[in-house]
């Protein structure tokens, strides 16, 4: 299992074509290991006389080979939420593939054959970009066509060799069977009879297997990244090693937008081991022969940065201060179009008997992802091509940025996509700084470079979920009904940062910054949603959940809100809500089940909320919390969530998914917040961000509903219950309303006080 | 200079004698299973053992491995580390996999210790070593069913 040669030996022609990839075999003992080829390997291979290792790609997901092992193109990325093995495990099941024989490769080349069919076309066609929890859900029927052409294909090749029809065929982990004869040819033999037509079969989807038929789909099939991910061997951005690399590090500015004015850089070239030392637009490079003589050497520098950048001047509890000032005040636009708007909400409040009001403030959340930034790049000598190794969650956005960043063309930029130490949204950006530190530095020394980001940079110049308040009404009608439903968030626009190319399409309509503002379970008849576009104070970006972490904790800490208004259970209020959401619905009855919701519990409460995530998928969550009123601690012992994302293709992976979302979820509740301090970053390491560790972690009880319908995702799936159901949890254990995330202990003692 | 015994080979590395064992692991020797994840001991992800017990190589440096015995996750080689790594696998414990190398080590210095751990005998030991994916539950059920099997 450790022997990497093993997987280094199975380079084939396609990633030749194709200029770099990872491999993973699937054996009988699950993935062998993986390893990045590069195109030199591959080039013995391809001079190899064709008929000794013939190959056939029926499509372009699919290449099968004379000695029956199949490769299957991945268009994701793997960032442990399981894709990686989920979809060409679907595309296997539907070309009846013998999965032992499957290797999967990552597609590397930015094409939009491969891009995500459903979502990401902002620039015109679609782009490889896992985000958003989307990826399943979108490539489920392409998988299930490309496995189902492809078997077809096979199956047509065979009745024409054989003369017979191909009903009297059948097909079994990869071979295709005369049934009446028995005789049978594997997938590997069919290579030497056929040639791929010009046109392939179109394939129906009465066509495809019924989920009865599933051989692998449904059931716990082992991913292929775990056994490397168990024994060391897997291969991450930062443990990319080129032959002739030498290191960097990059002293960046203290505060966002300065630039280095003045550069003592005798102390650090004396620091051994330091090659060379460069002036970036944005901070200092040290080159070195090691990691080690790197980091020395920027510790030693001294730089005057300029002291201009309007980011000086951003304050936490100010910024935060004017943005609830904008929430409040309905007179108040910046242009963009309605997030939602069901109905009209205005007639209703003007009819209203009653309007509850609320603001909820949220701090910015770091991602805390395990593997600090880092990139290797090899910029050829005339500055125009690079082959870059990185951990990213676009494929696309990575080679579009890298030719941007070398005002070149994509076909010059080869990208090795790694395996991602932690994504949630923090390896999504467009343009990545920490690429764009390696192409910079390897272009201005002619050498290949890797530049790794010391936790400390990773926190300081971190890219943040942004900001926000929001300002929650809700008109009540004489019988006490929910007529309208009013949310603004004042926050900045993530996008017009994250990633200017999506944001320059969007018309101003910010679905990262939004996501989770909406109201889509519950029956109430006037519902409107509006984005109030604020100057961003940090750097800001995706985060697990997108923007629902902190939409839903307003819209579902208001919904509890106005339960206990009218004297309802939380619980039977939402389920009577959703009563024309049978989903939505069914989790909240469900989670109810679970938890026991009626049960009186001594010296400890429950609280709700509910999630949708991605359009189909739907959560909910309980808390069960008990409240030192003396310090304000939260303590939660049990977390229930209920989930229904349509047919589990991997349920074990989709349990995992569900309990690192509670715990992710639930960290950033209790514990998570970075602050600005006149444009400096607060917070440096894990001792001042905190993230939840084993011993802090409740009991978490997760069931997803099993059901027939297509799969959706869920790997952000029921964070957005968290806040919520915590913070609603807190209200019935004490009276209290806290209604800032975190929900940390000065927090829950001021609340306390009222 | 450095000398010492890494995986069970005798090796000398030519390093500054403050720099950290983990960049001379990791970099170096090109045993890149050991992970960088904070630099200050407060994550795990740096975890070997140096004479058998759990160490971070962010904060040792390597003057301080003289002549001593390293072990990294490459070089796990014991009947109850190795059911250890396949309780991890059997358990489908990692996620995005990147703290797991140090979660490995650090439980296998356990088992050492108490080959019998309680729930709670785990769950205090593993307090080291951050998963920001939350794999936490499987790390308890793995190192549990690895307990059992040897």
């Amino acid at each position: 299992m450790k022997n990497k040669s093993l997987v280094g030996s199975s380079t084939t022609r396609r990633e030749f074509l194709q200029g770099a990839s990872i491999t993973f075999m699937v054996g009988a003992t699950g993935i062998i290991g993986a390893c990045s080829t590069n195109s030199d390997n591959a080039l013995t291979e391809l001079q190899l006389p064709a008929a000794a290792n013939k190959e056939i790609s029926p499509n372009a997901w699919v290449t099968i080979s004379a000695d029956d092992s199949i490769t299957i193109m991945f268009a994701g990325t793997e960032m442990g939420q399981g894709s990686m093995t989920t979809l060409p495990l679907v595309l296997a099941e539907e070309l009846d593939a013998d999965w032992e024989n499957v290797q999967v490769d990552i597609v590397s080349v930015h094409d939009p054959i491969y891009g995500n069919p459903i979502r990401y076309t902002y620039y015109g066609f679609p782009i490889l970009y896992t985000a958003g929890s989307r990826t399943l859900e979108a490539y489920y029927p392409v998988m299930r066509q490309a496995g189902a052409q492809a078997r077809k294909f096979l199956l047509d090749a065979v009745a024409v060799e054989w003369g017979v029809s191909v009903s009297t065929l059948k097909t079994e982990l990869s071979q295709v069977i005369h049934i009446e004869s028995g005789r049978a040819l594997s997938y590997g033999q069919i290579t030497a009879l056929a040639d791929v037509p010009e046109s392939l079969p179109s394939v129906d989807e009465s066509e495809y297997k019924s989920q009865d038929q599933f051989r692998y789909l449904g059931k716990d099939i082992t991913r292929v990244d775990v056994p490397g991910k168990s024994d060391g061997s897997a291969q991450f951005g930062i443990d990319a090693q080129v032959p002739g690399m030498v290191y960097a590090s990059v002293l960046r500015a203290p505060v966002e937008g300065e630039n280095p004015l003045n550069v003592n850089d005798d102390m650090a070239r004396a620091v051994d081991g330091v090659i060379d030392i460069m002036t970036l637009p944005y901070g200092v490079a040290v080159v070195g022969e090691s990691v080690e003589a790197t980091f020395s050497g920027k510790n030693a520098l001294e730089v005057t940065w300029s002291t201009t950048s309007p980011f000086r001047t951003a304050n936490q509890n100010q910024s935060l201060d004017a943005y609830e000032a904008h929430a409040k005040d309905l007179t108040f636009s910046t242009n963009s179009p309605l997030w939602q708007n069901v109905g009209d909400i205005e007639p209703a409040f003007s009819a209203a008997d009653n309007v509850i009001e609320a603001v909820y403030r949220t701090d910015p959340a770091y991602h805390a992802q395990m593997e600090p930034m880092n990139a290797t790049a090899n910029v050829s000598d005339d500055g125009k091509s690079a082959e870059i190794w990185v951990s990213t969650q676009t494929q696309s956005l990575s080679i579009m940025s890298a030719a941007d960043t070398l005002e070149t063309s994509i076909d010059r930029i080869t990208l090795h996509p790694m395996l991602i130490g932690g994504g949630y949204g923090r390896r999504g950006e467009y343009q990545a700084k920490y690429v764009d530190d390696a192409l910079l530095i390897s272009r201005a020394i002619n050498k290949p470079v890797k530049v790794i980001w010391s936790r400390e940079e990773d926190v300081k110049d971190g890219i943040f979920r942004p900001l926000a308040a929001q300002f929650m009404r809700a008109a009540l009608d004489s019988e006490g009904k929910i007529t309208a439903l009013h949310q603004r968030v004042a926050t900045p626009s993530v996008l017009s940062y994250y990633n200017v190319p999506r944001w320059e399409l969007s018309e101003r309509r910010d679905g990262i910054s939004m996501n989770g503002a909406q109201t889509t379970r519950y029956d109430i008849p006037h519902i409107r949603a509006e984005h109030l576009i604020m100057d961003r104070h940090s750097r800001v970006a995706a985060w697990r959940g997108v923007g629902s972490s902190y939409t839903r904790f307003a819209n579902e800490s208001f919904i509890d809100e106005l339960a206990h208004q009218q004297g309802a259970d939380p619980l039977q209020f939402r389920i009577d809500l959703a009563r024309n959401n049978p989903d939505g619905k069914e989790v909240l009855e469900e989670v109810g089940r679970m938890a026991e919701w009626s049960r009186p519990r001594e010296g400890r409460s429950l609280g709700v909320a509910l999630s949708d995530y991605g359009g189909a998928s739907v959560a909910a969550g309980i808390a069960e919390v008990s409240v030192n009123e003396q310090t304000g601690h939260i303590q939660v012992h049990n977390y229930w969530m209920v989930i229904d994302a349509g047919f589990l293709v991997a349920p074990r992976n989709v349990n995992a998914q569900m309990e690192g979302n509670v715990i992710f979820g639930l960290s950033n509740a209790l514990k998570e917040q970075i602050t600005i301090s006149d444009g400096m970053v607060d917070q440096s390491n894990f001792h001042d961000y905190q993230v939840m560790r084993i011993d802090e972690m409740p009991d978490i009880h997760v069931k997803a509903l099993i059901n027939t319908k297509s799969p959706s995702g869920v790997g952000e799936l029921g964070l957005a219950t968290t806040g919520a159901a915590v913070a609603n949890a807190v209200f019935a254990a004490t009276g209290a309303r806290v209604r800032e995330l975190p929900l940390t202990p000065d927090r829950v003692l001021a609340a306390l006080l009222g | 200079m450095a000398s010492f015994t890494i995986n069970d080979e005798k090796i000398e590395v030519k390093a500054n004698p403050n720099t950290p064992l983990l960049w001379v692991v990791r970099e170096h020797l090109k045993l890149t299973g050991t992970k960088f994840g904070c630099g200050v001991g407060q994550c795990g992800a740096c975890m070997v053992h140096v004479d058998g017990s759990s160490t971070y190589s962010c904060m040792t440096p390597v003057s301080a491995v003289e002549g001593k015995q390293v072990t990294t996750i490459e070089g796990l080689s014991s009947q109850a580390e190795q059911a250890l790594q396949k309780a991890w696998v059997s358990e489908e414990v990692p996620q995005c996999g990147y703290c797991q190398s140090g979660q490995i080590m650090r439980a296998a210095d356990l088992l050492k210790t108490n080959p019998n751990p309680s729930r709670q005998d785990i769950i205090t030991h593993m307090r080291t070593n951050i998963c920001r994916c939350g794999t936490y539950n499987r790390i308890i059920k793995a190192i549990q069913r690895a307990a059992e099997e040897i």
